[in-house]
């Protein structure tokens, strides 16, 4: 087998996948994604502006301490300003100088904070509050201003675990990574389906096969489209990083090589197992509307991972179902990217799905590499699916 | 040297329909093949045969001798009966594209494609997407495809189907030029007048058989006696349909073919035509090519 003719139609699919609109619509579209999950959460935690709390005649000084631990805990930058009685302070807050007023006895706010609020500032507040009772207590208790100053300092226990901790931004990195396959996969595979439909249909099939073997012209095919998807998750992972770094995002922090890696790997894996499938598929059909009626079917076992996938990342505890599906070529590029986010996979048990993967793989190209030849010059009929498989 | 190709025994079923039949024949190089037979005949599968485009039940292609393999088939040329060209795809790149599947190198393929492009009238359509040429140019687009890596043989199926008398010409003239050049040619067409005209060998196949098959004028100068006889003011010939021994070839244009049975005197006949009204044209001809194809086919 000639690998220049490979070469030849690999290099033909990148220009045609590259120059058309859908591509370059999508590759702005995923980008825009991955812009959004990048610099949304950093534009609201820098969107939380600065507290002017304003602390009246009168309280006492380790109250300012309190203020000050409790904006930290709430991640809540505060300015603390002294007034000089609580009227003054609250004329300053009734006049907008101010957001909070701490009196010898009480927190004093310009609206009502609902019990439902959660924003940083309720918290906030409700916690300050509550910081500023217990300093109160404390006093009444007959504690000294520097004993009752320690106490409001306290820390809590830290609570250890026998197992390692898993930060919650691998996590995330695996989500998003896990997310972007699946876009990609559905995209690529069905790109790979009706191309070679389209080939067929155009009978363009049959001047290629007068040139070269059928199996050059579908693995040159899988390998353009595979290349394609690549070189976009490529310049998708090298933005996100960059955009990350400039915003001084930490949303992939725990983004390591393994995770971005895994991803990727699991990328290719995914797509270099789905390709054949596809391609196989479209050589046996010649409509767009017959394009719908297979896409559906064969994308199951993608939905049942990647729903799977966002499932137990979401929960964090996987089940013994889902790893079972790590080790399925047809889930385990969602399943797989997930464990290793959740840090719940060993290397051994990592390289036996991918090894599981590959061989499957070079199984079911096999298949359809005979389905393919035996279908792509049937025109004018439903091809017979056992015929196909049998012959 | 002369080369050869050979279809041997060529046996096809698609269930309980037989495509082609114990079919077998050959094409010599330097000469132009026509390939004729009704529709269903089975012409597109055995050119598509000869491209290994269909599984064969019985039979072998061979080049020169030898079993064709995909090597010596990438060294020829395919025009298949459904035109087959990537619809969004410019015109001189998807010729280049072609000819690189063929062997050629990218300087090479881009020199024979604007060649070819030019040869056939569409380099002004070179960088036009295809789907944008009218019919005729996608035809003339097609032949470029099949010849830019330029084959030792042609295979084209339907070449003059759908292009106007200029296209005809210009897509006879290459189709001439390329056997006068040493290349086999082989094509099918339902246009006789024009097979006649251009080939030199004609194959008649009939449900997937082999019917008749020789040179032109051999195929011409076989079966029986043709007089074209013309009488003035008559439209539908019913003198000569009277006639003993003599059969109404065809009836156009106020002229009438006959084929005559062996026996019968051409004399009797011309008194009969005399009879009829005045004799503006009485002579004795070849079979033509229709003629010939007719009565293989009905026999």
């Amino acid at each position: 087998m000639r690998l220049t003719d490979i070469r030849l139609i690999a290099a033909r699919e990148v220009r045609a996948r590259v120059r058309g609109r859908v591509f370059r619509a999508g590759t702005a579209l995923i980008l825009a994604g991955v812009t959004a999950a990048i610099v949304i959460p950093k534009l609201t935690k820098a969107s939380a502006s600065t507290a002017r709390v304003g602390v009246a005649a009168g309280v006492p000084a380790a109250a300012r301490e309190v203020v000050g631990a409790a904006a930290k805990r709430a991640g809540q930058p505060v300015l603390i300003v002294g007034e000089s009685s609580p009227g003054a302070a609250r004329s300053a807050l009734r006049a907008g100088r101010l957001d909070l007023v701490v009196e010898p006895e009480r927190l004093v706010v310009e609206k009502p904070i609902s019990a439902g609020d959660t924003s940083t500032e309720a918290t906030f507040v409700r916690d300050l509050a509550a910081a500023l009772g217990t300093l109160r207590a404390y006093r009444q208790a007959g504690l000294s201003a520097v004993q009752a100053s320690r106490l409001s300092k306290s820390r809590p226990f830290e609570i250890a675990s026998l197992e390692a901790a898993h930060k919650n931004t691998i996590k995330t990195a695996s989500i998003i990574g896990v997310i972007l396959i699946f876009i990609m996969l559905t995209q690529y595979l069905t790109w790979t389906l009706m191309g070679v439909m389209e080939e067929k249909s155009s009978r363009v099939v049959e001047v290629l096969l007068s040139a070269v073997r059928p199996l050059q012209l579908l693995a040159g095919k899988v390998l353009g489209i595979g290349l394609v998807a690549m070189g976009q998750a490529t310049v998708v992972v090298v933005f996100a990083l960059g955009l990350a770094e400039a915003v001084g995002s930490t949303i992939l922090n725990g983004a390591g090589p393994a995770t971005i890696g895994s991803a990727l790997l699991w990328l290719l894996l995914g797509y270099a197992f789905y390709s054949w499938v596809y391609a196989a598929a479209g050589s046996t059909i010649e409509r767009q509307d017959q394009v719908q009626s297979l896409a559906l079917p064969l994308s199951l076992p993608m939905i049942l991972g990647y729903v799977m996938a966002l499932v137990t990342a979401g929960s964090g505890t996987p089940s013994t179902f889902f790893e079972i599906l790590a080790y399925l070529p047809p889930t385990a590029p969602f399943a797989m990217p997930i464990l290793v986010g959740l840090g719940r996979v060993a290397p051994w048990q990592f390289a036996a799905s991918v090894l599981i993967s590959v061989a499957a793989t070079v199984l079911v190209a096999r298949v359809a590499a005979g389905v393919y030849r035996r279908a792509v010059l049937r025109t004018g009929g439903r091809v017979n699916w056992r015929e196909l498989l049998r012959a | 040297m002369s080369r050869r190709l050979e279809l041997e025994g060529l046996t096809r079923r698609f269930g309980s329909v037989t495509a082609l039949a114990e079919l077998s024949f050959s094409v010599e190089s330097g000469r132009v093949v026509g390939f004729l037979g009704p529709n269903g005949a089975g012409k597109t599968t055995a050119m598509r045969a000869i491209f290994d485009l269909t599984d064969l039940d019985a039979g072998t292609v061979r080049w020169d001798g030898a079993t064709v393999g995909h090597d010596q088939r990438r060294s020829f040329g395919y025009m298949p009966e459904e035109r087959g060209l990537y619809p969004g795809m410019r015109v001189a790149e998807q010729i280049e594209y072609l000819g690189r599947l063929h062997g050629l190198d990218a300087p090479a393929a881009a020199r024979a494609a604007a060649h070819w492009l030019e040869r056939l009238g569409v380099a002004g359509r070179a960088e036009d997407k295809v789907e944008s040429l009218s019919h005729g140019n996608q035809q003339r687009v097609q032949l470029a495809a099949a010849i830019v890596h330029d084959p030792e043989l042609l295979v084209l199926d339907e070449p003059l189907a759908g292009l106007d008398p200029t296209g005809i010409d210009d897509v006879g003239r290459v189709l001439v030029e390329q056997a006068r050049s040493g290349r086999g040619v082989l094509f099918s067409s339902h246009q006789l007048d024009q097979v006649e005209d251009l080939c030199e060998d004609v194959i008649i196949i009939d449900h997937g058989r082999l019917v008749a098959a020789g040179t032109v004028d051999e195929l011409a100068a076989g079966g029986s006696r043709r007089l074209l006889v013309r009488v003035d003011g008559d439209r539908d010939g019913a003198w000569a349909r009277e006639l003993a021994g003599v059969h109404v070839s065809e009836a156009a244009a106020g002229a009438l073919r006959l084929a005559l049975d062996p026996n019968t005197d051409t004399q009797a006949v011309l008194h009969a035509a005399m009879a009829a009204g005045p004799v503006s044209e009485f002579s004795i001809q070849r079979r033509r090519l229709s003629e010939v194809f007719r009565e293989a086919v009905s026999g």
